[in-house]
């Protein structure tokens, strides 16, 4: 067949409309792909964010319209002292839960790091309470730590011949509480992401310095700890970005309890401060605007640690 | 091998410690079995027993069917005299967790693949908006969202438990980037065939993923399970409940004498188990899924 224009004119454009209909088609299966996904966060996850900035300033107490109020509600946080005795509380336990929470993790995989029987079931002992719900071991620990004297952590406290304790009631018990309960949930799983850490790192480094003669302590300082660099620095961020979220187990604790804050406002971390002015009192604007202040501070933390991992090389 | 250089004493030295450590993990938990099988003159028996003497079904239902105001009121009754008992809160935590967990992956994991795979315009500003929105902690979202559902009637619904809960930025992320490494050529060897995009998805595209699909089910399922913020807000009512909600409320309602422990553990430990049990089952994918979200994280 001779080529000539009409002929292969034709043919061309066909083929390319052929493949124009099925670009579209193709591009029309993804938008309906992505549609569902997009459309959803568009309406829970993109607009409140735009939405509660604007609330922040404004008077909203969830019945009438709020008012534009400017930023008297951020003015306000500054001289409001439970929102301060929050942030103190909240850095407290922010910094202790963080640096035990990430020392313990690491010393139980670096325990148990060995692929052993009795190595697998002590991992998954220590991971256990990772998986179960945070009330349940809340509403667990609120009972071992009963001021009554059958209570579990009193028991323990006689037989070494100390005095009860009523925990719940001493303001100086507060943190260490939420500490230890919030330890107790989350070692296993910082272990565990440790543990996937250490095996990354190939045993040549650590065998070539254990023949020239180095410890195991020094083995560990000058080679393993800063190949886990990388690791630190996502479990350190996480657990920063989730530990000044607490809110479940001040709730179920102390909600009943100095209106939410527990003895002295002692307990009162920022989340449910915030859930006290937003759901208790209804002043949703100022409750919008202490997200925002909780958003802020998270934000800056991530970045300075995402700062101070890259400088240190 | 590392560590083959030190001294039998260190290696045993470190391990038995350790393992009593461990055994002091299920301490707590041996408490809470403990308590839900003891009587209440058991419970406030000073010190507490270690083993129970005499054990009893009570905290769960009264064997011997009393009526009120002489009942125990034990957790099981709370099904049949009131009317929505704690099988309901747990009914309602199954339903609502399954369903959030099959649809937000669904709907993610098509999503990643438009943006992992399909040349759609606008997919970079998408993704970046994703990515960026997994920094605003959920504190931000939830005052709009609670008033989204109440204008929308949805407070005290299941639909209100469940649809905020789909759009999950994170799986989308993380999907995504998983997706990435599948082979464009085998892709568009479909397409050639004249495969649909839907049909690629759907054969090719999803049995290549399921390792990355496993880990998100396993991280969504706990969430769902365990999330008790919004179903604080949304839910006020006994009927829509879900199992840490009802915890919860037992939880402020009945701690106040010695006796009425004994049925908080027994929710506490009836609240535990399914999770337990899913993780003792799903182990490795566990903890493969924790560290595959580990290194892309």
């Amino acid at each position: 067949m001779a080529i000539s224009e009409s002929n292969v004119r034709p043919d061309f454009t066909k083929r390319t409309l052929n493949a124009r209909v099925a670009l579209f088609r193709r591009m029309g299966a993804g938008y309906i792909m992505i549609a569902p996904f997009l459309i959803l966060f568009l309406v829970f996850a993109v607009w409140p964010i735009i939405n509660s900035l604007y609330l922040s300033f404004t008077d909203f107490n969830g019945v009438k319209a709020g008012e534009f109020i400017g930023t008297k509600n951020y003015e306000r946080m500054w001289g409001d002292e439970r929102f301060i005795k929050a942030l103190t509380n909240t850095a407290s336990y922010v910094v202790l839960i963080v640096s035990l929470n990430t020392v313990c993790g690491l010393a139980l995989a670096m325990a148990l790091r060995a692929p052993s029987l009795l190595n697998q079931i002590c991992r998954a002992l220590f991971f256990l309470p990772a998986v179960t719900s945070t009330i349940a071991v809340t509403v667990l620990w609120r009972t071992i730590f009963t001021s009554a004297d059958y209570g579990l952590a009193n028991t323990i406290l006689h037989f070494f011949g100390l005095k009860t304790i009523v925990f719940f009631s001493s303001p100086e018990w507060s943190i260490p509480i939420l500490v230890i309960i919030s330890l107790w949930g989350g070692m296993g799983g910082t272990m565990i992401i440790f543990l996937a850490g250490l095996q990354s790192i190939s045993s040549d480094m650590t065998e070539a310095a254990a023949i020239d003669g180095a410890t195991s302590v020094q083995r560990f300082w000058y080679i393993i700890l800063p190949l886990l660099k990388p690791t630190t620095i996502y479990i350190v961020i996480t657990g920063l970005i989730g530990a000044f979220q607490v809110f479940d187990m001040v709730y179920l604790i102390y909600s009943t309890v100095g209106n939410i804050g527990g003895p002295l406002d002692s307990a009162l971390t920022i989340v449910p401060y915030l859930y006290d002015r937003g759901f208790t009192r209804f002043q949703l604007g100022y409750a919008s605007s202490i997200a925002w202040v909780l958003f802020g501070i998270i934000f800056i933390m991530t970045m300075i640690n995402l700062r101070l991992g890259r400088d240190n090389k | 091998m590392v560590g083959s250089n030190r001294s039998p004493w260190l290696k045993y030295g470190i391990r038995i410690p350790v393992f009593l450590l461990a055994l002091t993990m299920l301490l707590p938990y041996y408490w809470m079995v403990l308590g839900s099988f003891k009587t209440v003159p058991e419970l406030v028996k000073v010190p507490p027993s270690f083993f129970i003497t005499d054990p009893t079904l009570n905290n769960f239902y009264d064997p011997l069917g009393n009526k009120p105001p002489n009942h125990i009121l034990g957790l099981f009754q709370r099904l049949t005299d009131a009317p929505f008992g704690f099988l309901t809160f747990f009914l309602n935590s199954l339903f609502v967790t399954v369903t959030i967990t099959v649809l937000s992956l669904l709907i993610a994991s098509s999503a990643a693949y438009v943006l992992a795979k399909l040349q759609l315009p606008g997919r970079e500003i998408i993704f970046i908006v994703v990515v960026a929105s997994m920094m605003v902690p959920w504190q931000v979202l939830f005052i709009p969202n609670f008033l989204t559902i109440k204008d929308l009637g949805w407070i005290n619904t299941y639909q209100g438990l469940i649809i905020p809960a789909l759009p999950k930025a994170f799986a989308v992320f993380f999907l995504r980037q998983y997706m990435k490494s599948l082979p464009d050529e085998m892709l568009e060897a479909a397409r050639i065939d004249g495969a649909s995009e839907f049909r690629i998805f759907g054969q090719i595209v999803l049995p290549l993923i399921i390792p990355a699909l496993s880990a998100m089910t396993i991280f969504t399922v706990l969430g769902e399970w365990n999330n008790f913020v919004w179903p604080l807000i949304v839910v006020q009512d006994a009927e829509h409940g879900t199992l840490p909600l009802a915890l919860s409320r037992l939880n402020s309602t009945i701690f106040s004498g010695p006796g009425t422990q004994g049925v908080l553990m027994a929710a506490s430990l009836l609240a535990s188990i399914p999770t337990v049990i899913m993780f003792l089952a799903f182990q490795k994918q566990f903890v493969e899924g924790i560290a595959l979200t580990g290194q892309k994280g």
